[in-house]
């Protein structure tokens, strides 16, 4: 088991963001986050991360117990995240962005230049390489931010609502992406909004809501199920699964 | 011989000053999270004020207080336009530079005009001395406290009862929330700032009569401001009433019992200290240092 | 034949790392060669102060520029360079090479200090600290006189001979701030290809961006706070030794230390040879402001820190990459929009457009 979270709980004053979590992802699964505005999705990911301390339970990485390590200290362990509201280097070209992802693992600046010029081409930014961040559009900043977070090698990638705000032609990309990189062996953890999108990726999926875990299982299991459907998915969409 | 009642009131009527000079800075941070480090150039401007108007036409400081707030207000507005509104959304270092060079400007710019001499002002209330609370107190502090504490209390009023005061401090709040709700955001800064500059003139034309004027004189008070400031929390308003009573007190008990020579020490590392360990100031919000805008 | 091809390749690769530096390798190197062909005194001086500045404000760089900790206070690391030459010199007649790591090992901890408070502080805040403390400094050393002679300052007893770090002539000095500044200068190329370095920028762009990518920031940020303080407070002893007297109401001051903010900012933040071009104008400004305004003292020091204000508010606002590199920028990018438009009317008139 790559990633155990165990009754994992956080609260900020009084108010309750995490309840009693667990999760489970295993090597080269993919497994989805969905749930409402609210319910504690990035929440969670901050917490997995290591960017928020988590107030009970706990988190093991690789059979480490991670709970509460500093952020730096997990993403070199090999769990690597994304920003919901994406944070380019603004004032770094593509390949430098990149480069310093892939210093995580590589101890030599030319070593880690080429890492990242294999993953720019692979994220086809190759025409990009030297335009700075701050010049890219969102689709591109979105794309950016993977490639920058595949850079680090990691064993498992939080992907924190990379599709919302692109265009359907720039979403087709980061799916073939997605699963190019999922078919490579890597474990991914998706936090998703659009349901069209996160379905038929997922292997499994697992639904929040009110900082609980509302239902997990397969997508087909998950959209049919009543709870979720009165908490979130809504009828029209059940009944366009049926 | 000083009483405790002596020190007391003396401390009082000190912070009240120290009140009005801190309040604008509080408020321009609250509302605009940019912290003027230009500040106390424009009380330098106040007390420069104070002293022409006394030397060339006999004008009493205290009456020149009705020429300077509204005179600083249109200063304010006048540098929000030129300068401030450009930066209000631009990262931390090119504001701080920016209020920084801003004050080095306006310090130089007294120095050419007004040399670096010492100036005083003794209008003919600064000589008397009343009794008060048992104290014997200086005529012109008492006045001094009074205004200071009049238009403190107004600005009070007006964040608090107004239309317009309540749309400030929405946009403290939130400014984007602000914005969406049609608040002109640009306007409900410029107006900020100059409140801010207004309030910090004319303390400037009431502390003249009690301290030597010359073209770096702000850096003294604007020292203690920021102290007082970040005491009560950057923002907050009452906090800086009340941090100021304690600087206040600080300064003139500190005075009395270990001399002036240590004190600016002290201002320092009780910034510092505050700075180390409760960086929101007794009253602010923990963790405000760390949240950028 | 491949081998040959190799060696082309790696001689390629080194004069292209080279040629980056030229505008450093003309400056130091005119630096240089200036002793041997100038012999005015005043001149010399200039340059050496030139190459001091640029070091001091390269210094600042590393925490200023390259890490974004933004500090006002960097004379407190300059003071104690400075006073350790004195104090030494004084009370120990001690040498001011042995004197240098004394005051190094000093400011390096009161860096670690500030390096610490970084961590806990965000901009105007962590400013405003550093602010303090190289005001409490002041303080300390203009009421200490046991120790410091207080207010009055200290005249450093002039004692010639490279042991000493004293120099009865100019040209020692001017080879001395040649290797400074080289010196400097290295570590903001370091800084600019090394792991360390890339991350550093990764931190100074977006900490917590740095930090999902494994970086650990608050080491980074310490480490480049402590180094910066380090090279500031070597500087001050040279630079003690070079002016000969210690003044806690100069070496401590606000103003000091915005000078080496103000030339870093325009000559470009965040480069290597930036705050030695900002060095050099500034300088050069405050010379010849100081010849056409001989008369008035106060009239002197208003006028240019007027222009020094006035600069700073524009620079920060509308040349944010330094005054040198947005105007290289602008020349550049003029002429390849000059190249453009010829291959353009090239083609046009071959018809191939």
């Amino acid at each position: 088991m790559l990633l155990e979270l165990t009754s994992v709980s956080k609260r900020f004053g009084g108010l309750t963001a995490l309840r009693d979590v667990d999760l489970q992802v295993d090597e080269n699964e993919l497994v989805g986050i969905i749930g409402p505005n609210g319910a504690g999705k990035t929440t969670l990911f901050n917490v997995i991360s290591g960017f928020y301390r988590p107030d009970g339970g706990a988190i093991r990485f690789d059979g480490q117990d991670i709970s509460g390590h500093p952020a730096h200290a997990i993403a070199r362990l090999g769990l690597c995240r994304t920003f919901q509201l994406v944070k380019p280097f603004g004032n770094l070209s593509v390949l430098q962005n990149v480069t310093i992802g892939a210093l995580n693992r590589e101890r030599r600046v030319e070593r880690a230049r080429t890492v990242a010029e294999e993953i720019i081409e692979r994220c086809r930014l190759g025409p990009f390489r030297d335009v700075p961040g701050k010049s890219l559009p969102i689709g591109l900043r979105k794309r950016l931010e993977v490639a920058r977070a595949l850079a680090t090698q990691p064993r498992l990638l939080l992907l924190d609502e990379v599709m919302s705000g692109l265009n359907p032609t720039e979403l087709h990309e980061m799916l073939d992406l997605i699963r190019e990189l999922h078919a490579g062996g890597l474990a991914l953890l998706v936090i998703e909004h659009i349901m069209a999108v996160i379905m038929p990726l997922s292997q499994r999926v697992v639904v929040l809501h009110h900082g609980e875990k509302l239902a997990e299982g397969p997508p087909a299991a998950v959209a049919a199920d009543r709870r979720v459907i009165d908490a979130y998915l809504g009828e029209e969409f059940a009944v366009a699964e049926a | 011989m000083a009483t405790i009642s002596q020190l007391l009131v003396a401390s009082v009527l000190l912070g009240g000053v120290y009140a009005l000079v801190s309040i604008g800075l509080t408020l321009i941070f609250g509302v605009m999270r940019v912290v003027n480090f230009a500040h106390g150039e424009f009380l330098m401007l106040g007390m420069y004020l104070a002293f022409w108007g006394f030397t060339l036409w006999g004008v009493d400081p205290y009456l020149a207080v009705v020429v300077a707030l509204p005179g600083f207000f249109l200063l304010g507005g006048i540098t929000y336009l030129v300068v401030m509104r450009g930066i209000i959304s631009s990262s931390h270092s090119v504001q701080i530079f920016t209020t920084v060079g801003l004050s080095i400007a306006l310090q130089s710019v007294a120095l050419l005009a007004w040399t670096s001499d010492f100036r005083f002002v003794r209008p003919p209330l600064a000589e008397v001395t009343v009794r008060v609370a048992g104290a014997s107190v200086n005529l012109a502090a008492l006045i001094a406290f009074g205004v200071a504490m009049a238009c403190t209390l107004a600005l009070f009023a007006f964040l608090r009862w107004t239309h317009v005061g309540m749309v400030m401090r929405a946009t403290a709040q939130d400014r984007e929330a602000a914005t969406l709700m049609g608040i002109n955001t640009d306007l409900v800064h410029g107006l900020t700032f100059a409140l801010g500059i207004a309030c910090v003139g004319v303390a400037g034309v009431l502390l003249a009569p009690r301290y030597p004027v010359y073209p770096t004189a702000g850096l003294q008070f604007i020292l203690i401001a920021f102290v007082v400031v970040i005491l009560g929390g950057l923002g907050d308003m009452v906090g800086a009433l009340i941090g100021s009573l304690i600087v206040a007190a600080v300064e003139v008990f500190g005075s009395y019992l270990i001399g002036t020579a240590w004190r600016e020490v002290l201002y320092f590392l009780i910034l510092l200290a505050v700075l180390m360990f409760r960086p929101a100031g007794l009253f602010g919000q923990r963790g405000a240092e760390n949240l950028g805008t | 034949m491949n081998r040959l091809l190799q060696l082309s390749t790696q001689h390629s690769a080194l004069s292209t790392r080279l040629r980056r530096h030229w505008p450093a390798i003309v400056l130091f190197g005119i630096a240089a060669l200036a002793p041997t062909f100038v012999r005015d005194a005043y001149l010399l001086d200039t340059l050496v102060l030139i190459l001091l500045w640029g070091a001091l404000a390269g210094a600042w760089n590393v925490a200023g520029g390259y890490a974004g900790q933004v500090s006002l206070g960097h004379a407190a690391f300059f003071g104690l360079g400075a006073y350790a030459a004195a104090v030494t010199a004084i009370h120990w007649e001690l040498s001011a090479w042995l004197a240098m790591p004394l005051g190094a090992a000093l400011a390096t901890l009161v860096g670690l200090l500030i390096g610490y408070l970084s961590n806990r502080l965000r901009g105007p805040y962590f400013a405003l600290a550093t602010i303090g403390l190289s005001q409490v400094l002041l303080i300390v050393a203009s009421r200490w006189r046991e120790l410091t002679r207080g207010g009055e300052g200290i005249p450093i007893p002039f004692r010639p001979g490279f042991e000493n770090l004293a120099f009865a002539t100019k040209q020692p000095w001017v080879y001395l701030a040649v290797l400074f500044a080289v010196l400097v200068y290295a570590v903001a190329v370091y800084l600019e290809s090394s792991r360390f370095g890339y991350q550093l920028a990764g931190v100074r762009e977006d900490e917590n961006a740095a930090e999902a990518l494994g970086i650990d920031s608050r080491r980074l940020k310490v480490i480049a706070i402590a180094v910066s303080a380090f090279l500031t407070s070597i500087l001050g002893t040279v630079w003690a030794q070079y002016v000969g007297f210690v003044d806690p109401n100069y070496v401590f001051s606000f103003d000091l230390s915005i000078k080496f903010a103000l030339m870093t900012i325009i000559g470009g933040i965040a480069t290597g040879i930036g705050p030695f071009l900002g060095a050099l104008l500034i300088t050069l400004l405050e010379a010849y402001l100081r010849a056409s305004f001989s008369g008035g003292p106060a009239g002197q020091s208003g006028i240019y820190l007027v222009i020094y204000g006035v600069a700073l508010m524009l620079v920060v606002r509308f040349l944010p990459r330094g005054l040198v590199l947005e105007l290289a920028d602008r020349f550049r990018w003029r002429r390849r929009a000059r190249r453009a438009e010829a291959q353009e009317g090239e083609q046009v008139a071959a018809g191939t457009h």
